[in-house]
C-alpha cells in the first residue's frame, strides 16, 4: 500500500557543516547511534537523527515526545520549514527533499496544512483574512475566497466572528483560526505541531473533541505533534515516541502502554490508567473450548477494559467477547483482569 | 596674487567690450546669490533691481559663500555680486582655472580689515590704538586657553589666520583663537561691550557692528608688497606679515556662460559699482533699525538714481 | 608568608587585570622613553600616508564618472520638491492649520489636536511661514526618499544573512560620518541647491529606517512566518502580506525615529542655502548675534519636531482613532475663520507676534552677561584651569603661577607618581588588581594630558580595552582602525577632539546618570526632567551655540558646555529607564531579605541595569561626536574644525578624512561599550 507520508533515513543536524560532516559519518556505515555520538563530539547537534515512519492514507499518526526530544524539528522538516540534512521525505510517491522552491510552494498550496502551537495567525488580518490567506496566496479574488471559507469558519464554530482581529479572540477561538487557516487549502496531509499545548484543560478536551469530529468527516492523514500521552493515546492511530532526536517505538496506543521498548516509554506509560485504553481484544484468550456461560455481561472486542470490569467484577467464570457481529471471539477471565491493570512496578 | 592677476585681466577685456548689447533670454530669470551677511544682501539686491529695470527676470538663491562656486560653474547660480578676496574660498580659484566661472571685476567698495577692539579696551591698554601699546597690555588679554599671551579672536578657520599672522609678524604676544562663525565674533564683541571685559579681534568694515559696538581699528604699519614678501622689511626684521592688511578687494564673479546667455545683463553686472558711503547706511536701517531689504533698496534706487541708471542705460540702448 | 604566595594568584587573576597591567607596562616605558625617542609622543610626518591626497583624488575621479547620473537624478528630485513647495506655500496657512489639527483629532483625540492648532499657529504668528513650508517640502521628499532606502536596505540584510554584519557596519558609518564631511562630494555630484539637503538628510535618516526593519521582520514570531510558508506563499508574498505588516509597529517606530532625524539633518544641509528655509533663518540670526530671534527661529523647529513626533508616534502606538467626523469638523471651522479673515489677513511674513517677546529675550541675556559678567568668567576659569586643561595637556603643562598660584615641578610629578603607585599598590594588595592598572593608567593620563599621551600607550589601552570587553577580534579592529588615523597624519587633530568629547562624555555620565538616578526615585523629579530632555533633543544643534556663546564666548569651555547639553539626554534617559525597569521580584526579593531602600538600590537595581546604562552612555558618547563637528562654529580645534575647513575650501579629501576620523573614534567607543555592555547582560542572564 502506497503511504501518504514516509520518511526514510530522515537526518536534521545544527551547526557549521553540518550537511558535510553528517555525510563523512554516514560513509563509515555506522550505526546512527554512533553517528549521532560523533557529530556531538563534534559541536553539532543531530536534532533528529535516522528518522523512518510511514504514514497510511488516512491514518492519525502522532509523534509525542518531551520537549527538546527533536519531534518538532522532525515535522519541520517534513514540511520542509527547516532544511533536512540527509535523507528522503516521500509524500505520495515524491521526494519532497528534491522538489524545486516553487514545486514546494505548489505542494504546500495544495497537499498541506499546518497548524502551530501558538497559533502563528497574521495580527494584521481579520479571522476571515486569516483564515482566507491561503486562497489570497495562489491568486483568488476576495469575494471568491471570502465565499470558500465561509463554511470552514462555520466547521470551527467561528461563525459571527469573521471580522474580528486575533488579539480580540480567546486563546481556544485563536486556535480555531489556525485550524480553519490550515484547512482552507485542498489539505491531504495535515500537520499539527502541539496545536493544543497553549490552551487550558477544559478548552483542550473540548477542541481535541471537535478535532476528532472534524477528522471524521474529512479523514486527512494526520501528523499531530504533542507532549502529552493521555492526548496522544486519545487521539492516535499509531503514535511514534522520540526521545534525544532518535525514534524510540512506533506503535498502536495499546502497544506502546503494554509493552514499552525501554524506560522511557515505560516512564510515559507509567501514569495511564490503562483499563481505559486497552480494548479487551488485546487480553482475550482463545476458547479452546471454554464452557460459556449465557446470559451474564455482554462484552465485545471494541470495549475497555474499564467498561468490561464494571459489568464483570462479580463473575469467576470465562466471559465470552463478541466482534461486531455478534459472534463470539474469545474469551477473558476476570481474574486476568488485575494482572493486566497492574501497575509495572 | 595668482586670483588677483586674472582678475586685473578679466576687468581689462569688460572695458573693452563696453557699450549696447543683446538682451539675450529675457524669459529665463538670472539667479543672483543671496549669502550670509546684510552687506552683501544690500549689494545683491541694488545690482537685481537694476537688471529689473533693464527688463530682466532675476531671482534670489540663498546660497553658503564658501560653497556656491561650484553651483556657479554649473550655472545654477549666474553671479555673486559681493565676493571678498581676503576671505575666498580656494574652490573660487579652481573654478575659474576651470572655466565654468568668470569675474566681472571690482565692486569698488572699499573695504578694510584689521585688528579692532571696542572702544571701552582703550582704557584697559593705554596707548591704543597705536599697536606697540599691545606689547605691554598683552596680559590684560590673557585667559584661560592663552596662558600667559594674550587672546586675539580670529576669523573662523576656514577664512584664513590673517590675525594670528600679524600677531607672529609683530611679535605680538598675543595667540589667536579662531571663531569658528561670524556669529561667534559678534557675540564676543557683543559680551564684550556688556561686561566692559577686554577684547582684541580680527574685524572687518563695512559692517552694520563697526558702530553698533563702536569698534576702533588698531593703527598697523601701513603695508606694502615687501612687507609680505621681505623678512627685513617693517619694524620686525624677522618676519614677514608685520603690517597691516593688505587692502581688501571686492568683486564679482558670474557663471561663464552668462555673457552669451544674457549679454546686456552681463555688461551691467561688470559695469555696477556700490560706495561703502551707499552701502552703510543701508545697512544700518536694516540691521540696527528693522527695515526688510527689499524696501530699504527700493528706496535708495528712487533717491539714487543718478548713481545706477547710466549703467543700465549703457547697456540696454 | 601568605602574601608573597597569594600574589602571583591574584596577579594572574583576571583578564582584565593582564590587560591592565600590559597597558601600564607601555606607559611606563613611553614615558621613560619620551625624552630620547620624540617619535613615541609625535607621530613624525615623513611616516604619513597622505591619505587625504589619495582620498581627494580618488574620490575627484569617482565623482566624475558619477556627476552626469547624479546629475539626472537631482534633476527629477526637483519636481516632487517643486511641488511639495508650491503645494505648502500655496495652502493658505489658516487651512492647513485646520487640516493638521483634524488629523491630530483623528490620530490623538483632543490633545493632539490642540498640539497641531496650537503649534502651527506658533509658526504662523512668528512670521517665518513661508520658511517653515519650504523646510517642510524638504523633508516630505527626503522622507520618502529615506524610507524606501531604510526598507531595502533592511530587508536586504534580513533576507541575506551573510551581508547583515557589513550592512550593519554602513549603518554605523552612515550615522557617524558628520554630514558636513560629506556636503562636498554631494555638492559635487547633485550640483547646488536644496537636493543635496534632501539627499544629505535622507542618507542620515535612512539608517534608523533600516535597524526597525529588521529588528521588526526578526521579531515576527516563528510561528506567524511559518504559518506565511506552510500556507504557500512565495517569498516576495510571505514579505509583503505578512512579515512586513506584521511588523508595522516596530516599522512606524522606524518612520517616525527616520522623520526626526531628517528633520534636524534638514537644518544642518541649511549651511549650503539654495532655499531659503528655517534653518538658513536660524544662521542669518545667529550670525548677527541676534539670540532672541534665533531662539525664536530655533523654536519653530522645535515645535514643528513636537508635532511630527507626537502625531507620527500616536500612529505607531495607538490602536484607537477617534471620529473623523469632528476632524472634519475642526477643519470646517478653520475653512470658516479663513473665509470670514480672509480680506483683513497680512501676508504672513508681516506676522509677527512674538518678535517683542523674542526682543525682550534677546535683551534679558544681554542684562545677564552684564550683571554676572564677573561670575561667568571665573566659573569659565575655574572649569578650565581644574579640569579642562590638566585633562588635555597635562598637570605638567597646566600647574601654572597664573592658573593654580605655584608651578608644576619634576619633583612634583615624581612625588604624584609615588602617591599613585601607592595607591594603586594598596588597592592591589586587597585584591583589587585591575582597579590598580586602571588607576595607574588614570595616573599617566592626568600628567600627560590627552592631547599628549604617547600613541603607543593609546593603542595599548584601546586593544587591552577592546580584548577584555570581547576578545581579540575587537581589540584588533580598534587598534586597526585607529592605526589609519595615525598613518593619515590626523592624529593631533583627533587627540584634541577626543579630549573634548571625552571630558563631555565624562560629565554627561557622572551628571546625567545621578539625574537619571534621581528621576528613578522621584517621579517628581522625572516630570520636570523628561520636557526638558525632550526640548534639549528637539531643538537644532545650533541653538544650543547661543546662549553659550554670550555667556562664556568662543572657546572650549562653551564648546564643552553645548556638547554637554545635548549629549548628556540619553544618559538621563536611559539610567532612569533601567532602574526603573527593574522587574519587581527583585525588588520584592531585595525587600523580604531586609535590604534598606539604599541597598537595593545599590545591590539589586543597578547592577541589573547596567546594560542600560551601558547603552545610555553609548548614545551619551555618539551624540557628543555629532555635536562636536557643531561646536567648531564656536571655535573648537581639533577634527570639527578641519571638517569646516574642507567644507569651505571644497576640500573632498580632507573633508572625508577629517569626517572619518572622526567616525572611526566614535565606532571605536561605541564598539567598546557595547562589548562590555553585552558582557554584562550575559552575566546577567538576559
Amino acid at each position: 500500500m502506497a503511504h501518504a507520508v514516509e520518511t526514510r533515513g530522515l537526518w536534521q543536524v545544527f551547526g557549521g557543516n553540518a550537511k558535510s560532516s553528517l555525510e563523512r559519518e554516514l560513509k563509515t556505515g555506522a550505526a546512527s547511534d554512533d553517528v549521532a555520538s560523533v557529530l556531538k563530539e563534534q559541536g553539532l547537534i543531530p536534532a533528529v537523527q535516522d528518522a523512518n515512519i510511514a504514514v497510511a492514507p488516512g491514518e492519525l499518526f502522532v509523534i509525542m515526545g518531551l520537549s527538546g526530544s527533536g519531534k518538532s524539528t522532525l515535522i519541520r522538516s517534513i514540511s520542509r520549514l527547516v532544511e533536512p540534512t540527509a535523507g528522503e521525505v516521500i509524500m505520495q510517491g515524491e521526494d519532497l527533499l528534491k522538489a524545486s522552491k516553487s514545486r514546494m510552494t505548489e505542494l504546500r498550496r495544495t497537499k498541506m496544512g499546518m497548524v502551530f502551537q501558538h497559533f502563528g495567525l497574521f495580527p494584521h488580518m481579520s479571522v476571515i483574512d486569516n483564515v482566507a490567506f491561503p486562497l489570497k496566496v495562489r491568486g483568488l479574488k476576495r469575494k471568491e475566497r471570502h465565499a470558500k471559507v465561509r463554511e470552514i469558519i462555520e466547521m470551527v464554530g467561528l461563525a459571527g466572528r469573521e471580522e474580528a482581529y486575533p488579539r480580540e479572540l480567546s486563546g481556544g477561538q485563536r486556535q480555531r483560526v489556525g485550524i480553519a487557516r490550515s484547512l482552507a487549502g485542498d489539505c491531504e496531509v495535515w500537520m499539527l505541531d502541539e496545536p493544543f499545548s497553549a490552551l487550558d484543560p477544559l478548552i483542550r478536551r473540548q477542541l481535541q473533541d471537535e478535532f476528532l469530529s472534524i477528522q471524521e468527516k474529512l479523514k486527512t492523514t494526520i501528523l499531530f505533534i504533542t507532549h502529552d500521552i493521555q492526548e496522544a493515546l486519545k487521539l492516535a492511530d499509531r503514535i511514534a515516541i522520540m526521545r534525544d532526536g532518535r525514534i524510540v517505538q512506533i506503535g498502536t496506543p495499546t502497544e506502546i502502554v503494554l509493552n514499552p521498548v525501554d524506560d522511557y516509554v515505560r516512564d510515559f506509560a507509567r501514569d495511564v490508567p490503562k483499563g481505559r485504553h486497552m480494548t479487551l481484544d488485546e487480553v482475550m484468550e482463545p476458547i479452546n473450548g471454554a464452557a460459556l456461560s449465557e446470559g451474564g455481561p455482554q462484552l465485545s472486542t471494541s470495549m475497555t477494559l474499564e467498561d468490561a470490569l464494571a459489568g464483570c467484577a462479580m463473575s469467576f467464570e470465562p466471559i465470552p467477547v463478541r466482534d461486531g457481529d455478534g459472534k463470539v471471539v474469545g474469551v477473558v477471565r476476570p481474574e486476568l483482569f488485575a494482572r493486566a491493570l497492574g501497575s509495572d512496578t | 596674487m595668482k586670483r588677483i592677476i586674472l582678475g586685473g585681466v578679466s576687468a581689462l577685456a569688460m572695458t573693452a567690450s563696453a557699450g549696447a548689447a543683446e538682451m539675450g533670454a529675457v524669459d529665463e530669470p538670472i539667479k543672483l546669490a543671496i549669502n550670509e551677511w546684510t552687506g552683501q544682501h544690500i549689494s545683491t539686491h541694488v545690482a537685481g533691481q537694476m537688471l529689473s529695470a533693464a527688463g530682466y527676470k532675476v531671482e534670489y538663491v540663498t546660497a553658503g559663500y564658501m560653497n556656491m562656486y561650484q553651483a556657479m560653474a554649473d550655472g545654477d547660480i549666474h553671479a555673486a555680486l559681493e565676493i571678498w578676496s581676503s576671505n575666498v574660498s580656494e574652490d573660487y580659484a579652481k573654478q575659474v582655472e576651470a572655466g565654468g566661472v568668470v569675474e566681472l571685476g571690482d565692486l569698488e567698495l572699499a573695504a578694510k580689515e584689521g585688528i579692532a577692539y571696542p572702544a571701552h579696551v582703550a582704557e584697559m591698554c593705554p596707548g591704543l590704538p597705536a599697536w606697540e601699546a599691545l606689547q605691554a597690555c598683552a596680559g590684560n588679554f590673557a585667559t584661560a586657553e592663552t596662558l600667559p599671551a594674550g587672546r586675539l579672536v580670529d576669523y573662523p578657520a576656514d577664512w584664513g589666520t590673517p590675525g594670528a599672522d600679524r600677531m607672529t609678524g609683530l611679535g605680538l604676544p598675543f595667540k589667536a583663537v579662531p571663531a569658528g562663525s561670524e556669529g561667534a565674533l559678534i557675540a564676543e564683541l557683543r559680551a564684550s561691550t556688556e561686561k566692559k571685559s577686554p577684547l582684541l579681534i580680527t574685524f572687518w568694515q563695512p559692517h552694520w557692528a563697526m558702530s553698533a559696538y563702536d569698534v576702533q581699528f588698531v593703527d598697523l604699519p601701513v603695508g606694502e608688497d615687501a612687507c609680505f614678501n621681505d623678512p627685513a622689511w617693517g619694524p620686525n626684521p624677522n618676519a614677514v606679515n608685520d603690517c597691516d592688511f593688505a587692502p581688501t578687494r571686492i568683486f564679482k564673479g558670474a557663471w561663464a556662460g552668462m555673457e552669451e546667455k544674457w549679454p546686456a545683463a552681463f555688461e551691467i553686472l561688470s559695469n555696477y559699482t556700490l560706495d561703502v558711503a551707499d552701502q552703510q547706511p543701508m545697512m544700518g536701517a536694516i540691521d540696527v533699525d528693522g527695515g526688510s531689504v527689499e524696501e530699504v533698496v527700493s528706496g535708495w534706487m528712487s533717491e539714487n538714481e543718478s548713481k545706477w541708471k547710466p549703467v543700465v542705460d549703457a547697456a540696454v540702448n | 608568608m601568605s602574601l608573597t604566595q597569594d600574589l602571583p594568584r591574584r596577579l594572574s587573576a583576571s583578564r582584565g587585570t593582564r590587560a591592565g597591567l600590559l597597558v601600564l607596562a607601555v606607559g611606563i616605558v613611553c614615558l621613560l622613553l619620551e625624552q630620547s625617542l620624540p617619535w613615541l609622543s609625535i607621530w613624525p610626518a615623513e611616516w604619513t600616508v597622505p591619505t587625504t591626497q589619495w582620498i581627494g583624488d580618488g574620490l575627484g575621479a569617482v565623482l566624475d564618472a558619477l556627476k552626469p547620473a547624479m546629475r539626472a537624478v537631482s534633476a527629477v528630485l526637483e519636481y516632487p520638491m517643486a511641488g511639495a513647495n508650491w503645494l505648502l506655500n500655496t495652502i493658505p496657512p489658516v487651512l492647513l492649520i485646520g487640516l493638521v489639527a483634524a488629523l491630530g483629532w483623528y490620530l490623538g483625540g483632543a490633545l493632539m489636536a490642540a498640539l497641531g492648532f496650537f503649534g502651527l499657529l506658533f509658526v504662523l504668528g512668528s512670521g517665518y511661514w513661508s520658511e517653515s513650508m519650504n523646510t517642510l517640502a524638504l523633508v516630505f521628499v527626503s522622507v520618502p526618499l529615506a524610507l524606501v532606502l531604510g526598507l531595502s536596505i533592511g530587508i536586504l540584510a534580513y533576507e541575506v544573512p551573510r551581508v547583515k554584519a557589513v550592512v550593519q557596519g554602513v549603518l554605523d558609518v552612515m550615522q557617524t560620518v558628520p554630514t558636513f564631511a560629506y556636503l562636498t562630494p554631494l555638492l559635487v555630484l547633485f550640483g547646488f541647491g536644496p537636493v543635496v539637503g534632501l539627499i544629505a538628510s535622507a542618507i542620515y535618516a535612512a539608517p534608523p529606517m533600516a535597524r526597525n526593519v529588521l529588528l521588526g521582520l526578526e521579531r515576527v514570531e516563528d510561528e506567524v512566518k511559518e504559518a506565511a510558508v506552510m500556507s504557500g506563499g512565495t517569498r516576495l508574498q510571505q514579505l509583503f502580506l505578512v512579515e512586513l505588516p506584521a511588523a508595522m509597529t516596530q516599522l512606524l517606530v522606524g518612520i517616525n525615529q527616520c522623520l526626526m532625524a531628517a528633520l534636524s539633518m534638514v537644518i544642518i544641509a541649511a549651511v549650503i542655502g539654495g532655499f531659503n528655509d528655517i534653518g538658513w533663518e536660524v544662521l542669518l540670526t545667529m550670525r548677527k548675534a541676534q539670540f532672541g530671534q534665533a531662539f525664536l527661529a530655533g523654536l519653530v523647529i522645535v515645535v514643528f519636531a513636537i508635532v511630527i513626533d507626537r502625531l507620527s508616534r500616536a500612529l505607531a502606538t495607538e490602536r484607537r482613532r477617534y471620529d473623523w467626523r469632528i476632524g472634519a469638523g475642526i477643519f470646517a471651522a478653520c475653512a470658516l475663520i479663513y473665509l470670514v479673515t480672509l480680506s483683513s489677513m497680512p501676508p504672513v511674513a508681516e506676522l509677527a507676534w512674538f518678535d517683542g517677546a523674542a526682543a525682550s529675550v534677546d535683551q534679558s541675556v544681554g542684562e545677564f552677561t552684564r550683571q554676572n559678567g564677573a561670575g561667568l568668567d571665573s566659573l569659565k576659569n575655574s572649569a578650565m584651569f581644574y579640569m579642562l586643561l590638566p585633562l588635555r595637556i597635562g598637570l605638567d603643562q597646566a600647574v601654572l603661577p597664573f592658573t593654580w598660584g605655584f608651578q608644576w615641578t619634576p619633583a612634583m610629578s615624581a612625588w604624584f607618581f609615588l602617591a599613585a603607585a601607592v595607591i594603586a599598590g594598596a588597592a592591589a594588595l586587597s585584591g583589587r588588581t585591575t582597579l590598580a592598572t586602571v588607576l595607574g593608567c588614570l595616573a599617566i593620563i592626568l600628567e600627560t594630558g590627552v592631547a599628549n599621551l604617547p600613541w603607543p600607550f593609546l593603542l595599548a589601552g584601546v586593544a587591552g580595552l577592546g580584548w577584555v570587553a570581547g576578545g581579540w577580534r575587537l581589540a584588533f579592529f580598534g587598534v586597526g582602525l585607529l592605526s589609519l588615523i595615525l598613518l593619515a597624519g590626523l592624529w593631533d587633530r583627533a587627540m584634541l577632539s577626543l579630549y573634548l568629547s571625552g571630558a563631555s562624555v565624562i560629565t554627561c555620565a557622572l551628571v546625567g546618570g545621578a539625574l537619571g538616578l534621581w528621576a528613578a526615585l522621584s517621579k517628581t523629579a522625572w516630570l520636570v526632567l523628561q520636557p526638558i530632555c525632550d526640548m534639549l533633543q528637539t531643538i537644532p544643534l545650533f541653538v544650543f551655540l547661543i546662549p553659550v556663546l554670550m555667556f562664556f564666548q568662543i572657546g572650549e569651555f562653551s564648546a564643552f558646555l553645548a556638547i554637554c547639553a545635548y549629549a548628556i539626554v540619553p544618559m538621563i534617559r536611559y539610567t532612569r529607564h533601567g532602574l526603573v525597569t527593574t522587574p519587581p521580584e527583585l525588588m520584592e526579593a531585595a525587600q523580604a531579605s531586609g535590604a534598606t531602600t539604599w541597598q537595593s538600590l545599590r545591590d539589586v537595581r543597578f547592577p541589573y541595569a547596567v546594560p542600560t546604562i551601558l547603552l545610555g552612555l553609548n548614545q551619551t558618547i555618539l551624540y557628543a561626536f555629532s555635536m562636536l563637528v557643531i561646536a567648531a562654529l564656536i571655535g573648537t580645534t581639533g577634527l570639527g574644525q578641519s571638517i569646516y575647513l574642507a567644507l569651505g575650501s571644497a576640500d573632498v579629501g580632507l573633508g572625508i578624512a577629517a569626517g572619518s576620523a572622526m567616525a572611526i573614534l566614535a565606532l571605536v567607543a561605541d564598539r567598546l561599550v557595547q562589548g562590555f555592555a553585552k558582557a554584562q547582560r550575559e552575566a546577567l542572564g538576559l
